[in-house]
C-alpha cells in the first residue's frame, strides 16, 4: 500500500510541477523572493558556523561581520584532531551507527514478518504491548537501563557500562522500525507465501526471495531513519560514555562547547566534524530522506 | 521481541518500582510509598520545571508549525527550484541537536553574530543565554530553526494530495483567496496539523539537548525543563525522584496521546 502511495504522489508531484510551471511561473516571482530571503536567513548560521572553523583563532572578534574569512586556516581541524581525540569519537559513532542501523534492519524486518504474515499464539496480545511501548518515553528506562549496564560490565568487561555495545545494546530493535516493515509486508498477498511454501520453500527461502525484495523501499526507509536517529543520538550515549574511548560525536562534541567558551573557531569545527557525513548523506539521498518523514507521517494519522 | 522484554519492559517496571523507593544506587532501595510523588507535587524546582517545560513547548509549537505552513504554501505555489527550497529548508532536520545547540550557543554569544549584526544597526543586544529573561525564548528560537523544516515537508505533501478539482470547483464558485484556504485547504490539511501538533508536543516535552549544550539548565534554573531536572536528580544519586518526575512525563504524554486520539476520531 505504502509502496503505491509513494510512487503515485512522486508522479503526481512531477506532473503537477509541469502543469504548473507552464501555466503560472509569471505570477510567483513574488513567491519566488520570499523564497529566496528566507533560505538565506536560515543559512546564514550555517554559513558562518563553517567560516568561522576556518578562521584562526584570535581573528574571530576582529573580524566582525564578515561572512567569509580573509585568512581561512585548517588550524582548528587539527587541534580538535591532535588535543581532542575526535578521530576517535568519529569511529565511535561510526561504529555504533552502522551496527545499530544493521541490526534494526534485520530485528524489525524479521519481527514484523512475523506480525504480519504468521500466526501465532499470543501475537495479538505480543502486538498489543508493542503498541503500549509508543507511548512511553524513553526517558523512563534510562535510569534502570544504565544500572543493567553497569551490572553487565561487571560481568563481562566488553559489554555495558562505558563500551560501545553498551551503546549500541537499547538501540539494536525499534518498536517503530517494526510498524513500519509490517506496512510493508502486509502487502504481500498470502497466496504467494502460500504458493512458495506448497513449493516446499522455508521460511526464511521465503524471506529472502519473495518478501525482501517487495520491501526493498521499507528497508531504505527504515535504514535513513534509524541512521539519523543512532548519529544524533546524544541523551544514552551521554549516560553510557564515562571516558573517551566510548564518546560519540554529539557527546564529544558538548564536552567541547562546554569546556571551551572562548575557541570559537575550535568549537566550530568540531560542529562541523559532527555534521558533516549526516549532511553528506541528506544531500544524496535527498529525496529518499524527504519521502520517508512523509511517508512515517502519513501512515502513523492512518 | 526478547530485546524488547530486556531493554524495554524490565527497565520500565523498575523505574515504576524505584519511583516508590528512596534508592542511590548503592544502599539497596528502600519502600517509601508515594513520598517521592508528593515531593515532587510540592517541590518549587520541579514546578519550576514542569512551567519552563510547558513554555518551551507552547513557544516552539505555536510559531514552527505556523513557519512550517507558511513555507509549504509558498512552495506550493509552484515558484522556481521548489526542490532545492525545500532542501535548504529540511537541511536543519538532518542536523544533530548538539550540533544546533553548539551554533547557536556561538551565535547568541554576547559579542556573537546575532549581537555584532545588532550593533551595526545600534542596538546593543542582551547577553541571551545569560539573562533569565531571554535564555528560554533563545533556547525555543534555535530550536524551531533546527524543526520547522520537518513541518514545512509534512505539510507540503499534504497540500500536494489535496485534489485539483477541489481548487477548480472553489474557483468556479468564485471564491476569494482567503475564502479558499478557509473553505479547501485548511480543512484537508486538519489530519496532518493533528500529526503535526502531537508529535512535535510529545517531542518538546522531552527537551534536553539544547539545554544541555547552550545554557546547562541555568541562568538561575530560567532553562531546566523535566527532562533536565531528571537528569540531574540522577546524576545526584536520587534515582527514586528521578524516577517518579520520568512517571510524571509519562502521565502527560499519557493525556496527550488521549487528546491525540480524541481528535483524530472527530477529524481523520
Amino acid at each position: 500500500m505504502s509502496t503505491t502511495v509513494l510512487t503515485s504522489s512522486r508522479t503526481r508531484r512531477r506532473t503537477g510541477a509541469t502543469l504548473r510551471t507552464s501555466r503560472r511561473r509569471p505570477r510567483h516571482t513574488g513567491a519566488f523572493v520570499v523564497l529566496c530571503l528566507f533560505s538565506a536567513a536560515l543559512l546564514v548560521p550555517v554559513v558562518w558556523t563553517v567560516s568561522t572553523s576556518l578562521k584562526p583563532a584570535g581573528a574571530v572578534f576582529s573580524s566582525g561581520l564578515s561572512l567569509w574569512p580573509t585568512n581561512a586556516t585548517l588550524d582548528a581541524y587539527r587541534s580538535i584532531f591532535s588535543s581532542v581525540p575526535f578521530a576517535r569519537y568519529v569511529f565511535n559513532s561510526a561504529v555504533v551507527t552502522l551496527a545499530i542501523v544493521g541490526f534494526n534492519v534485520l530485528f524489525d524486518s524479521c519481527a514484523a514478518y512475523a506480525f504480519a504474515k504468521l500466526r501465532f499464539r499470543g501475537s495479538s496480545l505480543m502486538f498489543g504491548a508493542l503498541l503500549l511501548t509508543l507511548m512511553i518515553p524513553m526517558q523512563v528506562n534510562l535510569i534502570p537501563l544504565y544500572r543493567m549496564m553497569v551490572w553487565a560490565h561487571n560481568q563481562v568487561p566488553v559489554l555495558g557500562a562505558d563500551t560501545l555495545s553498551g551503546i549500541i545494546a537499547p538501540s539494536m530493535v525499534q518498536v517503530f522500525g517494526i510498524f513500519l516493515m509490517r506496512q510493508f509486508f502486509a502487502s504481500i498477498p498470502d497466496s504467494l507465501i502460500e504458493a512458495a511454501r506448497l513449493d516446499g520453500a522455508g521460511e526464511f527461502a521465503i524471506l529472502r526471495k519473495i518478501v525482501l525484495p517487495v520491501a526493498r523501499p521499507g528497508i531504505a526507509t527504515l535504514a535513513i531513519f534509524t541512521f539519523l536517529g543512532a548519529w544524533n543520538n546524544f541523551l544514552w550515549p551521554l549516560i553510557v560514555s564515562a571516558s573517551d574511548a566510548s564518546r560519540t560525536l554529539p557527546v564529544g562534541l558538548a564536552a567541547l562547547a562546554n569546556k571551551n567558551t572562548v575557541n570559537w573557531p575550535e568549537t566550530m569545527a568540531g560542529a562541523v566534524v559532527t555534521a558533516l557525513p549526516m549532511v553528506i548523506i541528506f544531500l544524496i539521498l535527498q529525496r529518499q530522506f524527504i519521502e520517508g518523514m512523509t511517508a512515517g507521517s502519513v501512515k502513523d494519522v492512518a | 521481541m526478547i530485546l524488547t522484554v530486556i531493554f524495554f519492559f524490565v527497565p520500565m517496571v523498575l523505574s515504576l518500582v524505584w519511583s516508590f523507593t528512596k534508592y542511590n544506587g548503592i544502599a539497596g532501595p528502600t519502600w517509601v510509598g508515594a513520598a517521592n510523588y508528593t515531593y515532587l507535587a510540592q517541590a518549587p524546582a520541579f514546578r519550576n520545571a514542569v512551567w519552563n517545560t510547558v513554555v518551551f513547548a507552547a513557544v516552539t509549537m505555536v510559531i514552527g508549525p505556523a513557519l512550517g505552513l507558511g513555507a509549504a504554501l509558498l512552495l506550493n505555489t509552484g515558484a522556481r527550484a521548489q526542490g532545492l527550497f525545500r532542501s535548504i529548508f529540511f537541511l536543519p532536520v538532518t542536523l544533530s541537536l548538539v550540533v544546533v545547540g553548539t551554533m547557536w550557543k556561538v551565535l547568541l554569544a554576547p559579542n556573537g553574530l546575532i549581537n555584532q549584526a545588532l550593533a551595526a544597526v545600534g542596538i546593543n543586544g542582551p547577553s541571551w543565554l545569560e539573562d533569565p529573561s531571554t535564555a528560554l525564548l533563545s533556547v525555543s528560537f534555535a530550536s524551531i530553526w533546527a524543526g520547522f523544516g520537518f513541518e514545512a515537508v509534512i505539510f507540503l505533501a499534504a497540500l500536494q494530495n489535496i485534489p485539483r478539482e477541489l481548487y477548480e470547483a472553489a474557483a468556479l464558485d468564485g471564491a476569494g483567496r482567503s475564502e479558499t484556504f478557509r473553505a479547501v485547504t485548511l480543512p484537508a490539511l486538519r489530519p496532518t496539523l493533528v500529526f503535526v501538533y502531537v508529535v512535535g508536543i510529545i517531542g518538546a516535552l522531552q527537551v534536553y539537548d539544547q539545554m544541555f549544550v547552550m545554557t546547562r539548565g541555568g541562568p538561575l534554573k530560567s532553562t531546566t525543563t523535566i527532562v533536565y531536572f531528571l537528569m540531574d536528580r540522577f546524576q545526584r544519586f536520587d534515582l527514586g525522584t528521578a524516577s517518579a518526575a520520568a512517571y510524571v512525563l509519562v502521565v502527560m504524554l499519557a493525556l496527550l496521546s488521549a487528546v491525540q486520539l480524541r481528535l483524530s476520531r472527530r477529524y481523520v
